[in-house]
């Protein structure tokens, strides 16, 4: 569950001891808000009082950076491809929680850049507004929500990519001669792109709340990234959370099964004959 | 509720029949063909999911509907030998040409196109109903007793428009019909006895004695293709009884379906709706609306792969034996057109 109660600023000491991602160089486009401060800050042994100031200073200004790179990406923005689709996702994938952002943290460091931006502070430390805070906690709570199941299951066709998720609807990406099919409704729109070998799948919602999924497998494709972003034309700012996801081969199992309309799921461990 | 495209009048119709010799008529009641109906398949695949369009689903509802149709016309007692066949015959009595306009569970639209052996279009009509609970109950297990009211309103269009033609016209067609089927055949003998008018249609101008000995050969290999369209149809009797517990099954989880989506209109129209722009309530109920209109949108899909994994062995099994049964009648007909050709010309070349 997200933290409501605001920002620690003892939370730093964890975010130093979240390890480098492992593989995130691997991935064949690079993303550039994956450069964080543990990855370029040394973890001292046995670190003076002084140091510690001095190293928590240089992460908030870090932060400050990183923060720069929550460019939204929008659908108009996306390509479409020709051909063969440009990655296939298909497969079961598994949560790498160690990878993963700590959406709590992300949070926290999103009330920094607001309050840095808007030159409000708490105990001499940026801190977004009371307000800025209350418009961007939803958000932060609908990505906690959707981001909340730790098995994907993809299945991908020639022309459609369907990721499944636990306890909420399957994100599916039709696509007809390279062009993104999209589906619409009276209460909403997804619609799927590529950038590069990215898919992007982004879900409108009335109001202008937005959801962006970006998913990006590792050159080795044994890791999936899934970036996603919800925007909404009442929050200070949009929310961004990556998780990875490691892929786990599915044993066989004993029985064939189908799915029927009458029989349900009919299984067997021999040949399936109706 | 119908749509009227098109009609034939009456008086057309008849006027037809002025110059019938009615030779080779054997009774009032016409023979009417049935091919498998178009099952309405929009050419771009972009739209199936929006239109809710199920290919395979269609195809099967294509071959269902028209021994539907046959049934309810068996039952009426107005016509003589009502077939359903692969393909359209353009000798047919009287044939029906249906397409599926839509088909959802909720709601049958058909379209009928009623044109006889001399080309008169009788009506061309999209016929509408909605599923009706009470035809389930009085019909039971029975291909789509809910729909049972559009081949109902067909089957009378239909006689309506019989008994208003008559019979001299009703032995017109039938009289079109053998001397069009007997010059597909023998097109050397036959092709002089039917003129074309201006108005496109066919008219019989003379008639072949029945002793004729071509005629004779001619009626007796096409009772022999009716064996086999017989023989089809008896086919389609088994496909439907195979498939209707299925399909019915299929027809019943569409309307729930149905019902999904009318309970995700009003949670959408909820309370919660009005909750402030951009708090979390207000985020979480356009959500959670969009969440549960694509699960439903989902499940639809997923019975229909069901249905058609479901299905598959016996649609597979019934085209394979459909399929021989055409081929037969195809390289027969190729036979035979060849045998009357050259008994034409032997018979003729001794007189």
């Amino acid at each position: 569950m997200i933290d409501c109660a605001g920002p620690e600023p003892f939370v730093l000491i964890t975010i130093l001891d979240t390890p480098a991602l492992p593989n995130a160089l691997e991935f064949p486009v690079p993303d550039t808000t994956l450069v964080r401060y543990p990855t370029i800050l040394p973890i001292p042994s046995h670190p003076r009082p002084r140091f510690i100031t001095a190293l928590l200073l240089a992460a908030w200004l870090c932060l400050a950076g990183c923060a720069h790179h929550e460019k939204p990406l929008l659908i108009e923005d996306t390509k479409y491809f020709e051909g063969d689709m440009p990655a296939d996702f298909s497969g079961y994938w598994q949560r790498d929680y160690a990878s993963s952002d700590n959406i709590n943290q992300v949070l926290r460091n999103a009330y920094y850049e607001l309050g840095r931006k808007s030159r409000t502070s708490q105990g001499g430390i940026p801190m977004a507004s009371d307000r800025d805070r209350s418009r961007l906690l939803p958000l932060a709570r609908l990505v906690e929500l959707i981001t909340r199941t730790d098995e994907l299951t993809i299945s991908q066709t020639e022309h459609e990519i369907l990721v499944e998720r636990r306890d909420d609807f399957s994100l599916m990406c039709a696509f007809f001669d390279g062009v993104a099919k999209p589906a619409d409704s009276a209460f909403g729109r997804e619609v799927c792109g590529w950038n590069e070998d990215r898919l992007v799948s982004v879900n409108e919602f009335p109001d202008g709340l937005r959801v962006i999924h970006q998913f990006q497998i590792s050159a080795d494709r044994k890791q999936l990234r899934v970036i996603t972003t919800a925007t909404s034309k009442t929050s200070p700012m949009p929310f961004t959370v990556r998780l990875y996801y490691w892929r786990v081969e599915k044993r066989p199992g004993k029985f064939a099964c189908i799915e029927t309309l009458s029989m349900k799921r009919v299984c067997s461990t021999g040949e399936l004959v109706l | 509720m119908a749509f009227v495209i098109a009609t034939a009048s009456p008086a057309a119709l008849a006027q037809s029949a002025a110059t019938l010799v009615a030779a080779t008529s054997d009774g009032s009641a016409l023979n009417v063909t049935i091919p498998i109906f178009d099952p309405g398949i929009p050419d771009d695949p972009s739209v199936f999911r929006d239109q809710q369009v199920f290919p395979r689903i269609r195809e099967i509802e294509a071959k269902l509907m028209p021994f539907l149709l046959r049934e309810t016309l068996v039952e009426s007692e107005q016509w003589g030998a009502v077939r359903v066949t692969t393909k359209p015959e353009e000798a047919a009595e009287l044939q029906l040409l249906g397409t599926i306009v839509r088909s959802n569970g909720e709601w049958l639209d058909l379209r009928i196109r009623a044109v006889d052996a001399a080309g008169f279009t009788w009506f061309d009509r999209v016929f509408s109903s909605q599923a009706n609970d009470e035809s389930v109950t009085q019909l039971g297990d029975k291909g789509t007793p809910e729909f049972q009211a559009i081949y109902a309103e067909i089957a009378i269009e239909l006689a309506a428009v019989r008994d208003r033609i008559g019979d001299a016209a009703v032995s017109n067609i039938k009289g079109t019909s053998l001397m069009l089927y007997a010059s597909e055949l023998a097109p050397t003998a036959f092709s002089g006895y039917l003129e074309e008018t201006d108005d496109g249609t066919l008219r019989v101008v003379r008639l072949p004695a029945r002793e004729d000995p071509m005629l004779v050969r001619i009626e007796t290999i096409r009772n022999t293709e009716f064996l086999i369209t017989d023989t089809v149809d008896a086919k389609f009797r088994e496909f439907n009884a195979d498939l209707t517990r299925t399909y019915r099954v299929w027809r019943e989880y569409r309307r729930k379906v149905g019902g999904y989506e009318a309970w995700n209109t009003r949670f959408a129209e909820g309370e919660a709706s009005n909750a402030e722009r951009g708090s979390w309530e207000s985020i979480k109920h356009r959500y959670d609306a969009y969440k549960y209109d694509r699960i439903t949108a989902q499940e639809r899909d997923r019975l229909a792969v069901a249905f058609n994994t479901e299905v598959a062995s016996t649609v597979d099994a019934m085209e394979k034996r459909v399929a021989e049964l055409n081929g037969w009648v195809e390289n027969g007909s190729r036979e035979w057109h060849r045998l009357l050709e050259e008994l034409y010309e032997v018979e003729t070349s001794l007189q």
